[in-house]
């Protein structure tokens, strides 16, 4: 089952992010650690983040179109952004999530 | 929630920009998998990496375990990879070897005939057998399994080598070689020794028999058994040759009884009291002909207790140690060199000295010269067996093989031995034989196959005693079971048709009283049964060629 984190539930203007990882594997156990680390400290707005982990719902990572993990999504708002690797770069998520 | 826009309807620049960020993070190590989209199973990176990293550790481990030496080498025979034991067996650390040539360790025409070996089979393994050299500069018998290591498109790009170590192995081998030779020697003079006692016991008997007559020891002595002869002119000449004949005799008779002592195995020769002086005399004897044009001999024999040793295993020491001193000094300048041996007493114990006036032994070599297979000599001259054999029997004696050795001026060796605890101490030297007393006449009977030995033990005593000689142990026998009796009966040990043992247990069951009067003469070479024979019934023996006094006292004791 993906794992939820609300921090803001209901809300369906706010920010909803996707962050796909592999099991324990270590650069997605640290990409959940500092997914989690960056929304609490940057982002004001509410937000949603799901973690799905690639293992248990391969075909959930195939209907994203992910071809490697971990791999963040903004969903919304639109258009989609991606991010790709372990998000130890904080600034290069913050620009990502940012984008237009 | 939303559903995701599919892939292809996100623009190019943004896939592409997409593909970078995932090259680049999969190049950083920040990916853990990769979905394969066909089968829907997401590979798992980092447990690969795991599995890779178990696989190699698995493979380093066995590299590494394996008691032959690995070696990898590039196309510019450098080496790229080889395990701790290859190092081990070159004395390197494994990374120093690294980057090193293989002509380092590895001579031009051991190379030659890998590279020979390869062109002759280009693919697949190949062996050869060769010598690496050490980083001390021992040489290293190795047996090299190499592969030639190839490039997609079929190109030599290097070697892979496994090297075993066969120092051992060729040790073992010509170890092997050595004592199978030796035991072919020894069973051969075992045979010729046989082959020579029995007529050489004939040739002494007989020459003992006419010097008797003749009077007394020939050479040197004055007075005769029949003065009263008038052709003395005739006994005086014939006494000289009879004399010179009996000496030679008695030569051949210690050459044999050398040759006996050398076959025989340690086993089959428990260790008794020796008398060291005489074992020395054996040894010079057989090394006479190496000596006498090499050196002047001195001998210096100190008055020694008899040790506690085998007696053939330290005349193969002495007859070594004396060889090797006169194969230290060059033919020819008899008079410039000298071997000396001696033998003293020095702090409880017995000393042995072989010294020789030759060339010395380097304080390089020194050190090694009692190794196992290390010779100064050619090959097939020396087996590099002999000093550490003679090391090995002395410290099984107790006792201590050391050398010391001036360039130029010689070497001593020298044998230390314990002296045996009093109560063990030799029994007082032979008594000399008591003369001979008439005594009573027997009647005995002589069973032996060879009719030149009857015919002499037969002159021997048929003076004193009533003689019947028999060829053979069936007739012997059918004289006993008709109720013929003897004093005495004198039977060889080993004959063809029926033996002595085969007369003894005959005997034993129809003439029981007769069987107990049997005292057996022997040739040498015992085969297993007649020795146990001999040893088990303790049975009287007498062994060819014997001296018509050794004769004479076993038959007094018989017949009294």
């Amino acid at each position: 089952m993906a794992k939820t984190k609300p921090k803001k539930p209901g809300a369906k203007t706010g920010l909803l992010l996707r962050l796909y990882v592999a099991g324990n594997a270590p650069n997605s156990l640290r990409a959940v650690a500092n997914a989690t680390a960056i929304c609490e400290e940057y982002l004001t707005a509410r937000y949603e983040l799901e973690v799905i982990d690639l293992l248990k719902h391969p075909n959930r990572a195939l209907a994203d179109g992910i071809i490697v993990t971990p791999t963040l999504l903004r969903l919304r708002p639109l258009p989609v952004q991606r991010v790709i690797g372990n998000l130890s770069d904080t600034n290069q998520v913050l620009l990502t999530l940012a984008g237009q | 929630m939303n559903a995701a826009p599919a892939p292809h309807r996100r623009g190019l620049a943004q896939r592409l920009s997409e593909a970078q960020a995932t090259i680049e993070a999969l190049l950083s190590g920040q990916i853990d998998a990769v979905v394969d989209s066909k089968s829907a199973t997401p590979v798992l990176l980092s447990r690969a990496q795991d599995a890779l990293r178990q696989s190699e550790e698995q493979h380093r481990q066995i590299v590494e375990a394996t008691t032959d030496g690995i070696m990898k080498v590039d196309a510019l025979e450098k080496i790229v990879f080889v395990n701790g034991r290859l190092a081990e067996m070159l004395g390197y650390e494994a990374q120093q070897m690294i980057g090193m040539d293989v002509s380092t360790f590895m001579s031009a025409s051991a190379r030659a005939s890998m590279v020979n070996t390869f062109a002759r089979r280009p693919v697949g393994q190949d062996t050869l057998d060769t010598v690496l050299r050490h980083k001390g500069g021992t040489a290293i018998s190795v047996n090299i399994a190499a592969s030639p290591l190839v490039d997609g498109e079929g190109q030599r790009i290097g070697t892979l080598g496994m090297v075993r170590d066969v120092t051992e192995r060729n040790k073992l081998q010509s170890q092997l070689m050595v004592s199978d030779r030796m035991a072919s020697v020894g069973t051969l003079a075992a045979g010729v020794a046989h082959e020579i006692n029995n007529p050489l016991a004939a040739v002494l008997g007989n020459l003992d028999y006419v010097a008797e007559i003749l009077g007394g020891p020939a050479r040197g002595a004055s007075t005769s058994a029949n003065p009263g002869r008038s052709d003395a002119w005739l006994i005086e000449e014939i006494r000289g040759p009879i004399g010179d004949a009996l000496e030679a005799a008695a030569r051949v008779r210690l050459i044999v009884r050398d040759l006996k002592i050398f076959s025989r195995s340690p086993s089959d020769e428990p260790k008794s009291r020796v008398n060291i002086q005489a074992v020395m005399e054996s040894s010079l004897r057989m090394a006479w002909n190496e000596i006498r044009h090499r050196a002047r001999l001195v001998k210096l024999y100190g008055v020694v207790p008899n040790v506690e040793a085998n007696e053939g295993r330290l005349g193969q020491v002495f007859l070594n140690l004396i060889v090797n001193a006169a194969q230290a000094l060059p033919e020819g300048h008899a008079e410039q060199n000298e071997i000396r041996v001696s033998t003293h007493v020095c702090d409880g114990r017995v000393v042995v000295e072989v010294s020789d006036t030759g060339a010395g032994i380097s304080p390089e070599i020194i050190g090694r010269i009692f190794d196992a297979f290390f010779t100064t000599k050619g090959v097939g001259v020396g087996t590099g067996l002999g000093l550490a054999i003679c090391h090995r029997i002395i410290t099984d004696l107790d006792g201590a093989l050391t050398v010391e050795s001036t360039v130029g001026k010689g070497s001593t060796f020298r044998v230390v031995l314990p002296i045996p605890r009093p109560e063990a101490i030799e029994e007082a030297a032979p008594a000399v034989e008591p003369v001979p007393s008439p005594g009573r006449r027997g009647r005995i009977l002589v069973v032996d196959d060879e009719e030149l030995v009857l015919r002499s033990v037969k002159r021997l005593l048929s003076k004193e005693h009533d003689i019947v000689a028999i060829a053979k142990a069936k007739a012997a026998l059918a004289l006993c079971a008709g109720g013929e009796s003897f004093d005495l009966i004198l039977c060889d040990l080993m004959m063809p048709d029926m033996t002595g043992m085969d007369l003894h247990s005959e005997l034993s069951r129809v003439a029981p009283e007769q069987a107990s009067r049997m005292v057996f003469l022997t040739g040498g070479a015992f085969t297993v049964k007649a020795s146990s024979f001999l040893a088990d019934q303790a049975q009287e023996h007498l062994d060819k060629p014997f001296s018509p006094t050794t004769l004479r006292a076993v038959v007094r004791r018989h017949v009294q």
